[in-house]
C-alpha cells in the first residue's frame, strides 16, 4: 500500500514539474538548421550558392591534369603509376554523367525559398532563384553533351509510400528538348542576374548568355553534323540525335547570344602586353575581368589546386617530386601557324629529308602564331625568368651522318666537349616527371612564387567561359549561317590578338575555325567536345598507330658536335614517337554518347538504353 | 565437464567451417553457349575486342548484361548455367543493324547458335604473297548493303594473329580512286624492318563503310617471308 503511494506520488510530482517547464524543452537547436532559418537567411543561403558552384560539372576541367591527357593534345609525363592514360582504350562509360543528387539538391533550394522564405526581400529571391536555375542549366547541359537527352527533372520527387514508385520514374526527354530547356531557363534568367554584373565567380547576365552561346552552338552543331554522317546516331524516340532542320535556328541563338556579349563594353579580348605570346599568357594567369566571363577561383591559403605542382617544367619545380606530368604533343605545336599564314608544320628537315640546322633552340619556332608561346615551353625559351634548359642529348657528326647521344643525367656535360649533353628540363624518353614530347605546358601554369610547392601551391583561376571562345562561336555560328564576312572579321580579330597582321585570313573555312579553336581553347575542356560535337571524333582518334593525331608525337632538340665545322654547337630537332605512349587513340561511334548505368536503368524502366551499348 | 566443454569447442568449430564451405562453394557454370557470326555460311571477321554480343536472363529483380565478345574469326562462346536467355546484337558493328536484334536462347549443356547477319561489304578472294620485303595482296569488294559506300579500305600487317585497326605493325590504305566493287583489286606495300626480318607476319585486309565505324576483315593470313 505505501509502495503505491510513493509511486503515485512520484508520478504525480514528475507530470506537475514537467507541465511547468514546457519551454525547456522547447529550446531553437544549436546544432540543426531548419528550413524557416535557412530560407530567409541571405548568409546562408549564400554560401549553400558557394557550395553549389563548386560542384558546377566539368569533364576534365578545373585543372585535371590526368583528364587532358587522355582527351586533349598530350601525353601523361608524369609517375608511370598513371601510365594507364597513355594506353587508354576508351570504354562504352567513358565520360559518363549523371548527377541527379545535385539537380534534387536544386530543386529542394528553389522550393525552399519560395515556400519558407517570406523575409527575403522579392530582388533577393529573384537573384537566388536565377543562380540556382544557371547552376542547373549547366549541368543539364553538361549532361547532354555525355548522354543525349536525360530526364528533365525540375522539382523535387517525393516517394508516397504506396509501393507504387512509378510516378517517380521519368523517361529521357528527347535530346533537343534539353537544349531547349537551357535555352529558355537563359532566357528567362539573364535579366535577373543583373545585380552580379561585377561578379566573375556568381552568374550574372552575359554568364547566362555565354552558356546559351555555346550550348546552342552545340546543339546545331550536332543538329547539322549528326545527319551528314552516313549513318546518324539516334534513337527512336530522339533521345539522341537532332533532327537537321532545327540547325540553322540554334546557330541563329548562338550568335545572338555570342553578340550580345561581344556588346558589352565591360568586356573585350585582353590585349595589354605587346608581346602576344606574353600576352596570352597573362591573359588566364592574371584575374582579369574583361577576358575573362565566368572563374572558378582560388585563393593562397583557403582553396587552392596543385596544377602548377603536377605540370611546372621540371627545372622550376618547388617541390621534391612530380612536375611535367603533362607534355604537350608535337601535332598540337605544329597547328599553329606561322605568322606569315604558311601552314605550322615544323620545318626540321629539308626537301632532300637532310637536317635543318638552327643556330638557336628556339629558331625552330620563330615567327610562329604567339599563342604557341603563350600555351607550351619550348625549347630556348624562358620560364619564370629562367633559362629553360630543354635539349634531349647530343648529335655527333660521324661517318657522314648524325648520331645522336643521350645521358639519363639531366644537366651533364658532353665529356668531349665539355658542352651540355641532356638538358635539366629534360626532354627523356621512357622517364618520368620529365617532358617526353620536348614540350612543356606554360598555359594556366602558374610563375607565382610558391605556387609548384604542395604547401602553398597554386591561386589561379579556371576559365569556364572567357571572350576568345565567344569570339570562335560567333565566327563558327556566322559562318554556319552564310555570313561569311562577319565569321571572317572575327577569327582576324583573334588572330590580330595573337600576333598576325590584320586581315590574316581571308578565305575562311570550317577548317580554319576548327584549327582556331585547337589552338585558342587548349586544355580548356573544349576539345573532347568540339570533335563529338562536328562528328569528327572518331577520324581524328582513329586507333591508327602513324597518325599524328591519334599518336602523341614529340621533337627532340639536339646540339650538334661537329668540331671545326659551322654547324658545331647548333641545334638540329628529331621526330619521334615516345616509348611511354603505348596506344593511339580509338574513338568508337559508341563514345559519342556515354552508357547508362545499368542500376539507373534497373530503377527505371522508362529510360532507354544509348546506342551502340 | 572440462572435456566436453573443449569437444563442443571443436564441433562448434568444425560445423561453422563446414558451413562456411557450402555457402562459398558455388558450382561453375557447366554448359557453353558458342556460335559464330555468319554471313552465306561463313563467319564474319571482326576486330578483336571491338564488336561484342550482349547476353540477359529474365527472372531476377535486377538486370546486368554478359558482355560477350566476338573474336577476330567471328566466333564467341559463353560459359553459362542452363536457363532461357536473351541474346542480343547491339554496339558498333561491321553489318547493317537487325530488325528481331533479340534472340532467345535455351541453353542446355552444350549449345551452338550462329547469328546470321548483313555486313554492308564482304572480301572476297583474298590472297597474299611475299616477294622481297614486298607484300602483295588480292582480293575483291563486293557490296552486299545497297546504300553503303566504302570509305576506308587498309592492308594490315602484324606479328601476332590479333591484328586488325586496334592493333597493327603496318598499315597501308588503298587509295579511293583505286577503289572498284566487284572488280579484282590488288595492293603491295613495302615492309618496314621491323617487320620484314621475321619468318612470317600475319595479314589480313579490312574495309570499312560509311555507315559504320567498324572494318569488315578478311581472315586472318600467315604469310611466310622469304
Amino acid at each position: 500500500m505505501k509502495t503505491k503511494l510513493i509511486i503515485f506520488l512520484v508520478a504525480a510530482a514528475l507530470s506537475v514539474s514537467s507541465c511547468k517547464h514546457d519551454e525547456w524543452f522547447d529550446r531553437p537547436s544549436k546544432n540543426l538548421i531548419t528550413d524557416e532559418q535557412l530560407w530567409n537567411d541571405p548568409v546562408l543561403i549564400t554560401s549553400l550558392l558557394a557550395n553549389y558552384y563548386n560542384r558546377l560539372p566539368t569533364m576534365h576541367g578545373v585543372f585535371n591534369t590526368g583528364g587532358m591527357t587522355e582527351m586533349d593534345d598530350a601525353m601523361w609525363s608524369g609517375h608511370r603509376d598513371q601510365n594507364w592514360r597513355n594506353d587508354l582504350h576508351y570504354g562504352d562509360d567513358y565520360g559518363r554523367y549523371w548527377d541527379y543528387g545535385l539537380i534534387r539538391d536544386i530543386s529542394v533550394a528553389l522550393e525552399g525559398i519560395e515556400q519558407f522564405g517570406g523575409s527575403l526581400t522579392a530582388a533577393q529571391k529573384q537573384l537566388f532563384n536565377a543562380e540556382l536555375r544557371f547552376i542547373r542549366a549547366s549541368v543539364y547541359f553538361e549532361m547532354v553533351k555525355r548522354m543525349g537527352g536525360v530526364p528533365l527533372v525540375t522539382t523535387q520527387l517525393i516517394y508516397d509510400f504506396s509501393g507504387n514508385p512509378e510516378p517517380l520514374q521519368m523517361p529521357r526527354a528527347k535530346e533537343h528538348e534539353v537544349y531547349d530547356f537551357i535555352f529558355s531557363e537563359t532566357e528567362a534568367i539573364k535579366d535577373h542576374l543583373a545585380p552580379n554584373a561585377n561578379s566573375r565567380t556568381r552568374a550574372n547576365t552575359v554568364t547566362a548568355l555565354a552558356l546559351q552561346s555555346r550550348s546552342m552552338l552545340y546543339a546545331a552543331s550536332i543538329a547539322k553534323y549528326n545527319n551528314l554522317m552516313g549513318a546518324p546516331i539516334s534513337t527512336p524516340g530522339g533521345e539522341v540525335g537532332i533532327p537537321a532542320s532545327m540547325a540553322s535556328d540554334y546557330y541563329q541563338k548562338s550568335l545572338t547570344a555570342s553578340r550580345a556579349i561581344m556588346a558589352n563594353s565591360n568586356y573585350g579580348l585582353f590585349n595589354a602586353n605587346a608581346n602576344k605570346g606574353e600576352n596570352f599568357y597573362t591573359m588566364l594567369n592574371a584575374k582579369n575581368n574583361g577576358e575573362v566571363i565566368f572563374a572558378k577561383d582560388f585563393q593562397t591559403g583557403v582553396k587552392v589546386h596543385g596544377f602548377t605542382y603536377e605540370n611546372i617544367i621540371k627545372g622550376s619545380t618547388e617541390d621534391n617530386e612530380s612536375s611535367s606530368a603533362l607534355s604537350p604533343s608535337l601535332s598540337f605545336v605544329e597547328s599553329f601557324d606561322y605568322l606569315d599564314g604558311s601552314v605550322g608544320t615544323i620545318r626540321d628537315r629539308d626537301q632532300n629529308g637532310n637536317h635543318i640546322v638552327y643556330a638557336n633552340p628556339a629558331d625552330i619556332f620563330a615567327n610562329k602564331d604567339g599563342r604557341l608561346y603563350g600555351t607550351v615551353i619550348y625549347a630556348g625559351t624562358t620560364f619564370k625568368g629562367r633559362n629553360t634548359s630543354i635539349q634531349a642529348g647530343v648529335a655527333v657528326w660521324q661517318d657522314g651522318g648524325y648520331d645522336l647521344r643521350t645521358t639519363s643525367r639531366l644537366g651533364d656535360n658532353y665529356a668531349a666537349d665539355g658542352g651540355l649533353w641532356t638538358g635539366f628540363d629534360g626532354p627523356a624518353d621512357n622517364q618520368q616527371d620529365v617532358s617526353n614530347t620536348g614540350f612543356y605546358l606554360r598555359k594556366m601554369v602558374s610563375d607565382a612564387a610558391g605556387a609548384s610547392a604542395r604547401g602553398i601551391s597554386a591561386n589561379n583561376w579556371w576559365p569556364w567561359y572567357r571572350m576568345g571562345e565567344i569570339y570562335l562561336n560567333a565566327a563558327e555560328a556566322a559562318f554556319e549561317l552564310g555570313e561569311t564576312g562577319a565569321a571572317t572579321t572575327y577569327i582576324n580579330t583573334l588572330r590580330e590578338r595573337a600576333g598576325f597582321p590584320a586581315n590574316s585570313i581571308s578565305n575562311l573555312t570550317m577548317d580554319i575555325i576548327r584549327k582556331e579553336r585547337r589552338v585558342e581553347l587548349a586544355f580548356e575542356d573544349h576539345r573532347y567536345f568540339d570533335l563529338k560535337r562536328w562528328r569528327i571524333a572518331h577520324l581524328v582518334w582513329n586507333g591508327e598507330e602513324s597518325d599524328r593525331n591519334a599518336v602523341v608525337y614529340g621533337l627532340y632538340p639536339y646540339r650538334v658536335v661537329r668540331p671545326g665545322h659551322p654547324t658545331n654547337g647548333q641545334y638540329i630537332y628529331q621526330r619521334i614517337r615516345p616509348t611511354r605512349f603505348r596506344r593511339a587513340r580509338l574513338f568508337r561511334m559508341a563514345n559519342y554518347y556515354a552508357s547508362i548505368d545499368q542500376n539507373v536503368l534497373n530503377n527505371n524502366p522508362k529510360i532507354v538504353r544509348n546506342p551502340f551499348n | 565437464m572440462k572435456y566436453s566443454s573443449i569437444y563442443l569447442s571443436i564441433l562448434t568449430l568444425a560445423s561453422l567451417l563446414s558451413m562456411g564451405c557450402e555457402y562459398d562453394n558455388f558450382e561453375a557454370p557447366k554448359s557453353t553457349l558458342s556460335g559464330s557470326i555468319v554471313y552465306e555460311g561463313n563467319p564474319v571477321s571482326v576486330r578483336t575486342g571491338g564488336t561484342r554480343l550482349q547476353l540477359w536472363e529474365d527472372g531476377h529483380a535486377l538486370r546486368t548484361p554478359m558482355d560477350v565478345f566476338i573474336d577476330h574469326e567471328g566466333h564467341f562462346s559463353a560459359s553459362l548455367f542452363d536457363g532461357t536467355y536473351k541474346l542480343v546484337t547491339n554496339g558498333d558493328a561491321p553489318w547493317s543493324p537487325r530488325n528481331l536484334d533479340t534472340v532467345e536462347v535455351t541453353v542446355r549443356g552444350n549449345t551452338v547458335v550462329d547469328i546470321p547477319v548483313t555486313p554492308y561489304f564482304v572480301l572476297e578472294n583474298e590472297s597474299f604473297t611475299a616477294a622481297g620485303t614486298t607484300l602483295n595482296a588480292q582480293f575483291a569488294i563486293r557490296r552486299v548493303v545497297p546504300n553503303a559506300n566504302v570509305s576506308r579500305v587498309a592492308l594490315y600487317v602484324g606479328h601476332s594473329i590479333l591484328t586488325d585497326q586496334g592493333r597493327f605493325e603496318h598499315r597501308v590504305e588503298m587509295d579511293a580512286a583505286n577503289i572498284q566493287l566487284g572488280q579484282p583489286l590488288s595492293m603491295s606495300t613495302t615492309l618496314p624492318a621491323s617487320l620484314a626480318n621475321l619468318d612470317y607476319v600475319f595479314v589480313r585486309v579490312g574495309v570499312l563503310s560509311n555507315l559504320s565505324g567498324e572494318y569488315y576483315y578478311s581472315d586472318v593470313q600467315r604469310v611466310n617471308l622469304p
